[in-house]
């Protein structure tokens, strides 16, 4: 078997930017929208999310030929699911500030329809190599924007940055931003900015 | 045989969840002792915080309430801490609180637990709100959202105003059952 460097290269880049599940293909809006209120917060769920994203998909590229089509649905939401249990103990036990933090979106994780729109569209056709660069790039691609969501909603609702303070006692917090309709107003902004680079670049 | 036979199907969902309850029950083992680590860590940080200068800490159960009897160095009980929930704006808050029984005084509070607004209601976590109830006697509290003139009087955190008010409950109703277990306040 030989690897198709291009290829492989080409499933990587794919969820940075062309395919990029947020402000692209706009799936994971759940976790996107609820838990950016902070660029802890949100680099921590991009984190999580993308760990379950690859080692499902290496497992469904793994086994994709014995799970007959009528039950590979359930099939991959068992397997998910355990990856997701999995985090939410590890995090927990290790990482206990985290888990606090993120609490009840970690187990949702499973409902998470870009995993499960990966395993679909992606693992369940394609050799592992190429599925593990695919969750990688996507995950990765997931990771950053919510990152940045989280950064922007933290610096005009609290003024500061990954818990440090950076707009003085003169900076009046703008409250909404850290609240659900700030997710809204900022993923809105952030979409048409990027819709706008990207038709720019063509 | 056929790939979507029944026989077949059954048996490749029952595969992956025999695997899969066989994988996470090592996960569960592994990390359920870290796990209690954690909170017990918590635990025993939130009684030092909220019981002034405490050596040793007895668990004491009355009336299916744990509480936590503090002694200072010389063995005199200075306090006891225990802990009250309730509903918060987004989910349960779960506060120690530290009371001083021969004064009926409150020492201190610490929030164990919550999932308030990040910026809004979780500042119930910050001093400045905590010092709302510190060193106040026990009794009614009222929130108010200009600074308090009253003792009993507890200022709200602006914007958080379901926060400050579950927060003043679940100390009030924390108060009552310290002194219904250690004999109505006496």
């Amino acid at each position: 078997m030989s690897i198709d460097f291009k290829e492989l290269i080409k499933d990587f880049t794919n969820g940075l930017w062309a395919e990029n599940p947020i402000i692209r293909l706009v799936i994971g809006m759940c976790p996107t929208l609820a838990v950016t209120n902070t660029a802890s917060n949100g680099l921590a769920m991009g984190l999580a999310t993308s760990f379950v994203l690859i080692m499902s998909e290496i497992v469904i590229s793994i086994i994709k030929k014995l799970i007959p089509a009528n039950v590979r649905i359930p099939s991959y939401i068992l397997i998910i699911a355990t990856f997701v249990t999995f985090t939410d103990y590890f995090l927990k036990a290790f990482f206990p500030g985290i888990a606090a933090s993120l609490s009840i979106f970690i187990p949702l994780i499973v409902v998470n329809c870009l995993i499960l729109g990966r395993q679909e569209a992606f693992a369940s056709k394609n050799p592992t190599h190429r599925a593990i660069a695919d969750g990688l790039g996507m995950g990765i691609g997931f990771t950053w924007v919510l990152t940045l969501l989280g950064m922007i909603r933290e610096l005009f609702g609290m003024g500061s940055m990954f818990g440090f303070q950076l707009l003085g006692e003169w900076y009046r917090p703008m409250v909404i931003m850290v609240l659900p309709a700030g997710a809204f107003i900022t993923l809105g902004i952030l979409v048409g900015i990027m819709n706008q680079i990207s038709r720019e670049g063509k | 045989m056929e790939k979507n036979s029944k026989r077949n199907l059954i048996i490749t969902l029952a595969t992956i969840g025999i695997i899969s309850a066989l994988v996470l029950t090592f996960v569960y083992e592994w990390t359920t002792p870290y796990i209690e680590a954690n909170q017990a860590k918590a635990q025993k940080q939130a009684i030092n915080e909220v019981l002034p200068n405490v050596e040793e800490v007895e668990e004491v159960e009355k009336n299916g309430n744990i509480f936590y009897e503090g002694y200072d160095a010389n063995g005199n009980q200075i306090g006891v801490a225990f802990q009250n929930s309730g509903g918060g704006y987004n989910g349960m808050i779960e506060v120690m609180i530290g009371v001083d029984l021969k004064d009926n005084k409150i020492y201190k509070i610490s929030v164990l637990n919550h999932q308030e607004t990040p910026g809004l209601g979780a500042r119930i976590t910050e001093p400045e709100f905590k010092s709302n109830f510190e060193n106040k006697n026990f009794g009614d509290y009222q929130v108010v959202k200009t600074p308090p003139k009253k003792e009993t009087e507890v200022q709200a955190i602006a914007g958080a105003t379901i926060s400050s008010d579950s927060m003043t409950e679940i100390i009030e109703e924390g108060l009552d059952i310290v002194t219904s277990a250690y004999g109505g306040g006496n």
